[in-house]
């Protein structure tokens, strides 16, 4: 029991990085690894749920537009029914800006340094 | 009679139609509505107006129609509508009710306005907006991949605080072309949307930095000059100057201004207060290889950069032409 708590505790945080474009997921997952971070990217709603599945994670960061017509909406959702916190990651905060306030999330303006985009979902997982 | 002069003369399109016969048909059109619609006299009068409706026709506007003759009410419906010949135009259609000295209902009037070119003229605006929201958020999803790739190549030769330098500057940018598209349509930009995007960031709290300038507008050109200029002053002002400490504030005016050779300035003065005593940085007129840049890109712009390290903070003078104002 004990061993299990500790072994726990020693068990780096493991964040979701939903984004369909491979350099900045790649920039992300790079800096969170830098703190000591695991990350899973998905480039889609599926592919983050699959992963979803599988995984338990600590947090999310968010790209909102996923392609053409797509969105990481159905992601938010499932991550906010299971109470994992998580950031908005987004270029277009005036075309998603209504739909995405509903979520009540933060919202990163993209382009802004993956460190300050990393520190904001570390920030909130502390909290 | 001189009324009756006057509605086949107008140059309004005006119809009228018979409520009491079957199928409401058109009991008279002027000339003005044949010319609109490309039908002849015997073609219209005795047919209800539908026949203006075609494929294209929004059905819900025609219900709208449907609804005032219902209802007896005036009505203004915006439809498209076709000619004889299968062209189409928007009209402007205004309906409404006629009664006799009895109040029985006798006829309904409609008038036909082709609104075509104010429909084109909307729809281009729409578009046009449409394409510089798109065109905004491939430019910032751009600069956020142009991050990306610094960051990630500079990680791969061991280089990561020369990526993060280079990645500062393409950040600045990137804010201060933020507002450029939406304005793309003017022309010029509003210098004060570049200058506040720029150093945003710089001032966190949004009490630090002071902004006096008023809404000039200018080239587009410049943005890029300003951006990396302002942004150079704002981190040295977060490392040694005015933004450094807890209570410094920095003052930043921008405006036109002409010089004694005729030509157009834009004129930004940074000044800085409150910050830790000042003293000019040793070793040459730089100040640092971002200064270095910032001078380089000024000069190329025949612009200058003065910078008077006086007592009480750093106050900076930059001067960028702007050729095209009056000429």
């Amino acid at each position: 029991m004990t061993q299990l708590a500790i072994q726990c505790a020693d068990q780096p945080l493991l964040i979701l990085v939903v984004e369909d474009e491979p350099m900045i997921a790649l920039d992300l997952q790079l800096a969170l690894e830098d703190e000591g971070v695991t990350a899973q990217v998905a480039a889609s709603c599926d592919e983050a749920h699959a992963l979803l599945e599988r995984h338990a994670f600590d947090g999310a960061i968010l790209d909102v537009n996923l392609g053409p017509g797509a969105t990481c909406r159905k992601v938010a959702g499932t991550l906010r029914s299971r109470g994992i916190p998580f950031v908005l990651h987004t270029g277009d905060l005036d075309r998603q800006g209504e739909a995405m306030r509903e979520l009540n999330a933060m919202i990163i303006p993209k382009p802004t340094p993956a460190p300050q985009v990393i520190r904001h979902i570390l920030e909130q997982i502390d909290a | 009679m001189l009324f009756e002069q006057a509605m086949a003369q107008t140059r309004m399109a005006i119809c009228l139609t018979d409520p009491n016969q079957d199928d409401q048909p058109i009991v008279f059109a002027n000339r003005a509505f044949r010319e609109l619609t490309g039908y002849a006299n015997d073609e219209i009068v005795g047919h209800n107006c539908r026949f203006l409706q075609g494929p294209e026709t929004d059905p819900a506007k025609v219900r709208e129609i449907r609804a005032a003759l219902e209802s007896e009410r005036v009505a203004v419906v915006e439809l498209l509508n076709y000619r004889k010949d299968g062209t189409t135009f928007w009209n402007a259609l205004h309906l409404g009710p006629i009664y006799d000295r009895d109040g029985r209902l006798l006829y309904y009037f409609g008038s036909q306005w082709d609104v075509t070119d104010v429909h084109t003229a909307r729809a281009e605006q729409m578009h046009a907006k449409a394409m510089s929201r798109e065109v905004s958020h491939r430019m910032k999803n751009m600069f956020s991949v142009i991050g990306g790739i610094v960051s990630v190549t500079g990680r791969s030769m061991g280089a990561q605080s020369v990526a993060s330098r280079i990645n500062e500057r393409i950040q600045a940018l990137g804010r201060a072309y933020e507002h450029t598209l939406d304005e793309a349509a003017f022309g010029t930009i509003e210098v004060g949307q570049a200058i506040r995007a720029v150093l945003r960031p710089y001032d966190p709290e949004d009490c630090r930095i002071v902004f006096k300038g008023n809404g000039v507008r200018t080239d587009p050109n410049i943005v890029s000059v300003v951006g990396l200029t302002l942004h150079e002053l704002a981190t040295n002002a977060t490392k040694y100057g005015a933004l450094s400490g807890d209570c410094g504030q920095v003052s930043v005016d921008w405006r036109h201004e002409g010089d004694r050779h005729g030509r157009q300035n834009l004129v930004i003065e940074w000044c800085e207060r409150g910050g830790p005593p000042v003293e000019a940085p040793g070793g040459g007129a730089g100040g640092g290889t971002g200064f270095d840049i910032v001078e380089t890109l000024l000069r190329v712009a025949k612009g200058t950069l003065d910078r008077n390290w006086d007592p009480g903070g750093l106050v900076a003078r930059v001067v960028i032409p702007i050729g095209s104002k009056d000429q």
